[in-house]
């Protein structure tokens, strides 16, 4: 018994004396942090902005440290979708500050007397608090076909090979993590989401179209030759501004149209 | 007993529809829309409508032909100061009418969909086309009754030079 308190007065006071050897106390730097927040749990209740107070001094540099902090500290029931936070599973894609973008790759703007408000994807139909409903959109990537498709096959049993310059042609495209942050900022994506496939899906079709390896590039245009799927897009480019992965759909679109102009 | 469901629907309503802010045209009615969106299951891949090439690239193709053909039409009265042969203003008239028609066909699509106004759309349509043919009479008129397209605005800027004139001289 007297042991155990010994010790722990001996760990406090090796606490006490390390704290005073780092800092002098510092004065929190409290941002507040404005989410939206929805539960399928009470229906009748209307969406609404919470108001979390955040010290940035106790807080990683990123939108998503903050959140998973408040998610920590002061509200276990906020819900988002995070997975990598590192800006390669696209899972954290909501809109910051008025701009689609992956929470793990949003630095905090370090000015606290600023607020910063945290919504989900805009136009999409909300599960919870930051989770939108992806299905839509994955049963429109599904609809693309991405995977490869061939004929024939390489005699000798082996890969498919692929020269370096073909290679080339899929970066800019390969790198698309399908976070949907480009399809849900664009406005004919949330005027017609239901039947335009949107920049997101269609820079992958793209993506399979160009590569040298597929086949079925026959059938992948066709599949496109209609008002709705490719048209809708009237090149307004917020897909291009606000991509997280610095990438450029709103090119991969129009080289899609290229295509098949002459098709 | 039947009051009874009658109530519970009500309040089911009331949970789900607390207000509405998807967009629609007021006077226009709307189809009931699938929940989320989503038709099938998650696992189903989305369906494209068939392919028509009439509604897909050669209309593609149209659009940017007028579009560019427009580009020496509208430099040709504006470097020659208004002073255009018939053909080539007839011409523009007919190409400029053109691309109109496939701006406002776009717009109908964007805004007045199949999928949400149902029959709607199609009388959008009917109405566009009915007026370019309308217009067509008109441009035709424009041709041969007046001085034509170009004509007409020169006409417009000179009158209002010259009431400044007047206007000054006063």
């Amino acid at each position: 018994m007297m042991n155990s308190v010994l010790k722990r007065s001996v760990v406090n006071g090796l606490n006490l004396q390390r704290g005073l050897a780092t800092a002098t106390a510092v004065a929190p730097r409290l941002k507040n942090f404005k989410v939206y927040r929805w539960s399928p749990d009470e229906p009748s209740k209307k969406p609404y902005l919470q108001t979390f107070q955040v010290d940035l001094n106790e807080c990683g540099p990123m939108v998503l440290d903050a959140l998973l902090k408040i998610k920590n500290e002061q509200d276990a029931t906020l819900t988002l979708r995070r997975s990598c936070r590192e800006g390669i599973c696209g899972s954290c894609a909501m809109n910051i500050g008025g701009r689609n973008t992956l929470a793990c790759l949003c630095k905090i703007d370090q000015n606290e007397s600023k607020d910063l408000k945290v919504y989900p994807l805009p136009h999409m139909y909300i599960v919870k608090d930051l989770v939108p409903d992806l299905t839509n959109f994955y049963q429109q990537y599904k609809s693309i076909q991405p995977y490869l498709q061939r004929k024939s096959y390489p005699e000798d049993g082996k890969e498919i090979l692929q020269s370096v310059e073909d290679r080339k042609k899929l970066d800019g495209l390969y790198e698309c993590i399908l976070c949907a942050c480009c399809s849900t900022s664009c406005p004919s994506y949330w005027w017609n989401q239901e039947q335009y496939l949107g920049p997101a899906v269609l820079l992958q079709a793209y993506r399979w179209l160009i590569d040298s390896r597929d086949q079925a590039a026959q059938t992948r245009k066709a599949m496109l030759q209609n008002t709705m799927s490719l048209y809708r897009c009237h090149t307004i480019m917020n897909c291009t501004r606000t991509c997280p992965k610095g990438l450029n759909p709103g090119l991969a679109i129009a080289e899609i149209k290229k295509e098949l102009a002459t098709d | 007993m039947l009051p009874r469901t009658i109530f519970r629907t009500s309040l089911n309503r009331a949970f789900h529809t607390t207000s509405k802010r998807s967009l629609t045209i007021p006077f226009l009615s709307t189809l009931p829309q699938k929940p989320g969106g989503v038709e099938g299951t998650p696992n189903d891949p989305f369906i494209a409508p068939e392919p028509h090439k009439t509604h897909g690239s050669y209309h593609w193709d149209f659009e940017r032909f007028l579009a560019v053909s427009m580009i020496p039409l509208v430099t040709l009265p504006l470097a020659t100061g208004g002073s255009v042969s018939t053909v080539a203003d007839g011409l523009l008239s007919t190409i400029l009418l053109g691309h109109l028609y496939v701006g406002f066909q776009s717009c109908i699509i964007d805004y007045i969909p199949a999928r949400v106004y149902g029959k709607n759309h199609g009388r959008a349509m009917f109405l566009l086309s009915l007026g370019s043919l309308l217009s067509i009479i008109g441009v035709y008129k424009l041709e041969t009754e007046e001085n034509g397209t170009i004509g007409v605005l020169t006409s417009l800027w000179k009158n209002r030079e010259d009431q400044e004139q007047k206007e000054k001289k006063n």
